[in-house]
């Protein structure tokens, strides 16, 4: 069986689904297993529809649920080749299962997470709460702001995920419809440039090396379990920030598109900061380049690599801000938000003396306004000034009925 | 394997069967094996034995009855000739016992103390049935 | 095609070289090993194996020992089926891109318990039957949770005592029939559909030997008595089992196709069902006055079963 090569243009204007697939046409799979979900189904039908055109050779299993899914993923996985997928929301909530067994499993899958709210109330709109509901699963999690980051960091995931010091499965996040439906100029690899950045994949404890039988997902109880967590954990925390630096290095040399594992905009001399993920960096880069004509020095900070988290590259991207906000687009339902709680652990030992806030906002696909930024900023120009955080340290932005503030 | 600490094992708690290759795994019998040392051939459950089977292969008929229902693989039989159990992988369940079609039985069992060569020198004789 | 192993009788069989390992962790007596066994001895193929959580995996995987001599995997309960089908549409990946390490094709079997297949695992395997994946899952049928104590599946049996359906002062224990799964299976097209019994060894492989040949999904159903939760002694799993086949309570059939029913196993001499019920535990409750009627009505199913099938023989369907 051979495949056809796709001619593509050196831009080509795609969605973040589109730009999804096309990368993992790109990377050649072997085993494709999946389900669609809105809004990730795109995904799996522009994958589908290489597959019926003849511009993939592997095997695409279309299966009845996203644990299956993830299961078959995992099964391929562990047989030996490469393997990727998409689910969005409830999919991976059904799916959750099967994230700690491939992850604890150390099987290197990558899985395109177009971001969508979780019922109840049902929602198809991003925001999130998948994400979050991922973050302690073991998984690498790489969040694209835009259909040509979505493009990118698939490459990127294969080659760190597949690497044999890391063996981790992998999670690209792009947010549903804001990236997934919206269609931008995308710069293109050809396929062969695509596909040797991405490089042969490399078997390891592969079940179909029929020579050397190995037996995966055992039991271990008191005795091992803690051990087998422990070193999960060890990788994660040392083994992959140093290859994932390695990969958008490479990737920076070939395309010239620079990546950073927290990005930073506008924070060189920044007084105020907006933490934030997903397109609402966009959103909030265009606010904090306005706020500097009005006289706050506003910065944003994006996390690009949430999970292993960065915790010393927020405190070096925070290390001289006055007030930070941070935005957290998942409802937390009874605690802080994840990222509010995160950057005050990342910044609690340090000389920071940064007032912090947190904000809840976006959620179910609410928009995140340029004036809801513009308030916050001038909020946390005032925190700055006071030395301390004058606003409730919870605020919930874009809701309507009486103002929620906690805390 | 001793208990190792959180760095001295393979990534994903995987193991291996066999140290090295291992081609022809379904036509190698044990004692050809390469076993790795997480293999549980290399483990024994001797301890889980209140009785034990004991074999007189004097009045085996190589049946193999035994070997086909032995549930822990603790027949060996080696060229369609039983040659013993495997006391390093018997739990003492009995099934060889009742399934032995022999009159008397080639298989009994006995306590875990028994001596195998009193118990050989005092084997039952053949059953009559009673009329 | 590889080669089918020849195997004529019990000493040819018996030269075969185990590919599943003592120092397991199943009960002295544990019938799952003995079909296991029978299963993978029938080839000397390759084999990619996966087991669904239960008995059999928490028993032959536990860190730091394995007592599989073949690849093998686990991931959770419900998705052993759906493990072994993405490794075999791996094997189909890699075999056409020419990545294959060895050439070979290895059968892809799964095993799962009835909790593992009837009921948390049963859209896993519908699907994988679906779409027709290579490969064989085996139902170790032991009618019962027993990895978790004896609680009551979908295979349990009416009037078993199990613990999520005790018998009681006033419950007779389990109220539901036995799920058909093999009609269910039989309806998904698969090429090949059986009920086997382990201490019929010679049928069993025949039909094992079947399912390896054939391409498609094959579906299993082993019967596995269970000495800890059917409550009888270790020693007398044949001979439980002996009584389930020779009672016709498991009855043994084929389904080829989904379109064509065969006996295979027609006992010489039929035993009394209520002698299978009397040997075990689980059934005890039913010898009470208030109960036997249970029996009666145990034994007229097994009839109306067995007349079923048949009539399903002779009718060719």
């Amino acid at each position: 069986m051979a495949f056809d090569k796709m001619e593509l243009r050196d831009i080509e204007v795609w969605d973040g689904n589109f730009a999804a697939a096309q990368a993992m046409r790109q990377a050649q799979i072997d085993v494709v297993a999946a389900y669609p979900i809105t809004p990730s189904t795109p995904i799996v039908e522009g994958y589908a529809k290489f597959l019926a055109d003849g511009y993939v050779e592997g095997e695409f299993v279309m299966v009845e649920s996203e644990h299956a899914a993830m299961s078959g993923c995992i099964g391929a996985a562990a047989a030996g080749g490469r393997v990727a997928t998409a689910t969005s929301s409830q999919g991976f909530a059904l799916m959750v299962e099967t994230l700690y067994q491939s992850s604890g499993m150390r099987l290197p899958i990558v899985l395109n997470v177009v971001n969508r709210a979780l019922a109840a109330p049902l929602n198809v709109n991003g925001d999130h709460s998948d994400m979050y509901l991922g973050r302690d699963s073991g998984w690498i999690q790489l969040d694209a702001y835009s259909p040509q980051e979505a493009y990118d960091l698939n490459f990127i995931a294969f080659k760190v995920s597949e690497d044999h010091d890391v063996r981790l499965p992998c999670m690209v996040h792009q947010d549903g419809f804001m990236t997934s439906h919206t269609a931008q100029g995308v710069k293109t690899f050809t396929d062969d440039v695509a596909y040797g950045f991405v490089g042969e994949y490399k078997p390891m404890n592969d079940m179909l090396d029929l020579d050397h039988p190995v037996t995966h997902g055992v039991q271990t109880e008191e005795d091992w379990h803690f051990e087998h967590k422990a070193r999960q954990h060890n990788d994660l925390m040392t083994k992959v920030m140093p290859k994932i630096q390695e990969v958008f290095d490479a990737f920076e040399e070939l395309s010239g598109r620079k990546y950073n594992i927290v990005e930073k905009y506008d924070m060189d001399d920044a007084d105020v900061a907006v933490v934030c993920m997903g397109t609402s960096v966009e959103t909030a880069r265009e606010v904090a380049k306005e706020m500097r004509a009005d006289g706050i020095k506003a910065g944003v900070v994006g996390i690009r690599v949430l999970r292993p988290y960065p915790f010393a590259e927020i405190i070096e991207a925070l290390k001289d801000i006055k007030a930070i906000a941070a935005l957290d687009r998942s409802s937390p339902n009874g605690a802080p938000g994840m990222l509010f709680n995160e950057l005050a652990g990342a910044l609690f030992n340090t000389d920071s003396k940064a007032a912090l806030s947190g904000y809840v906002y976006g959620l179910g696909g609410r928009d995140l306004t340029k004036a809801h930024l513009v308030d916050l900023y001038k909020e946390l120009q005032a925190n700055a000034d006071a030395g301390k955080v004058l606003t409730p340290l919870q605020q919930f932005i874009g809701v309507r009925g009486p103002k929620l503030a906690y805390l | 394997m001793e208990n190792n600490g959180w760095n001295e094992f393979e990534i994903g708690a995987m193991l291996r069967s066999f140290d090295g290759a291992a081609t022809n795994i379904a036509t190698t019998h044990t004692e050809d094996r390469n076993y790795s040392n997480s293999n549980s051939f290399t483990a024994s459950v001797a301890d889980w034995r209140i009785e034990k089977p004991l074999f007189n292969k004097d009045y085996c008929i190589d049946c193999q009855f035994c070997w086909i229902y032995c549930p822990d693989m603790s027949i060996i039989s080696r060229d369609k000739k039983m040659i013993g159990v495997d006391m390093d992988h018997c739990k003492g369940c009995g099934i060889c016992v009742e399934v032995c079609p022999t009159n008397p039985k080639s298989l009994l069992m006995y306590a875990e103390q028994q001596d195998e060569d009193v118990a050989l020198a005092e084997w039952p004789e053949k059953e009559t049935k009673e009329k | 095609m590889s080669e089918i192993k020849k195997i004529k009788n019990l000493k040819e069989f018996s030269t075969s070289a185990d590919r599943f390992e003592g120092a397991n962790l199943l009960c002295p007596g544990c019938a799952h090993s003995i079909i296991v066994r029978e299963v993978l001895n029938a080839t000397n193929d390759d084999m990619i194996l996966s087991a669904a959580t239960g008995c059999l995996e928490v028993c032959t995987a536990v860190y730091p020992y394995t007592s599989w001599d073949a690849s093998w995997i686990h991931i959770g309960f419900e998705n052993g089926s759906t493990a072994v089908a993405g490794a075999e549409a791996m094997h189909k990946a890699l075999k056409n891109k020419g990545r294959l390490k060895q050439d070979r094709d290895p059968k892809f079997v799964s095993f799962a318990g009835d909790g593992a297949s009837y009921d948390i695992g049963f859209q896993w395997i519908s699907g994988c039957f679906e779409r027709g994946h290579d490969m064989m899952h085996v139902v170790l049928d032991n009618e019962v949770y027993a990895n978790t104590g004896g609680q009551r599946s979908s295979s349990t049996p009416i009037g078993s005592s199990a613990t999520t359906s005790p018998a009681g002062r006033i419950s007779y224990g389990e109220k539901q029939n036995k799920k058909d799964m093999l009609a269910i299976m039989a309806a998904h097209g698969s090429p090949y559909v059986a009920q086997v019994a382990p201490n019929k060894w010679k049928n069993m492989i025949k039909a094992i030997q079947h399912g390896f040949e054939v391409e498609g999904p094959v579906f299993i159903n082993a019967m596995s008595a269970c000495t800890t939760e059917w409550k009888f002694a270790p020693e007398d799993t044949i001979a439980i089992s002996d009584l389930a086949t020779d009672s016709l309570v498991f009855p043994l059939y084929e389904i080829i196709n989904g379109e064509k029913l065969n006996i295979t196993y027609r006992p010489k001499n039929v035993v009394p069902v209520e002698e299978y019920l009397a040997a075990q535990g689980r059934f005890k409750h039913l010898f009470k006055d208030q109960y036997k009627y249970l029996i009666k009505e145990w034994q007229e199913r097994v009839d109306q079963k067995w007349d079923y099938l048949q009539r399903r023989e002779e009718a060719s369907v």
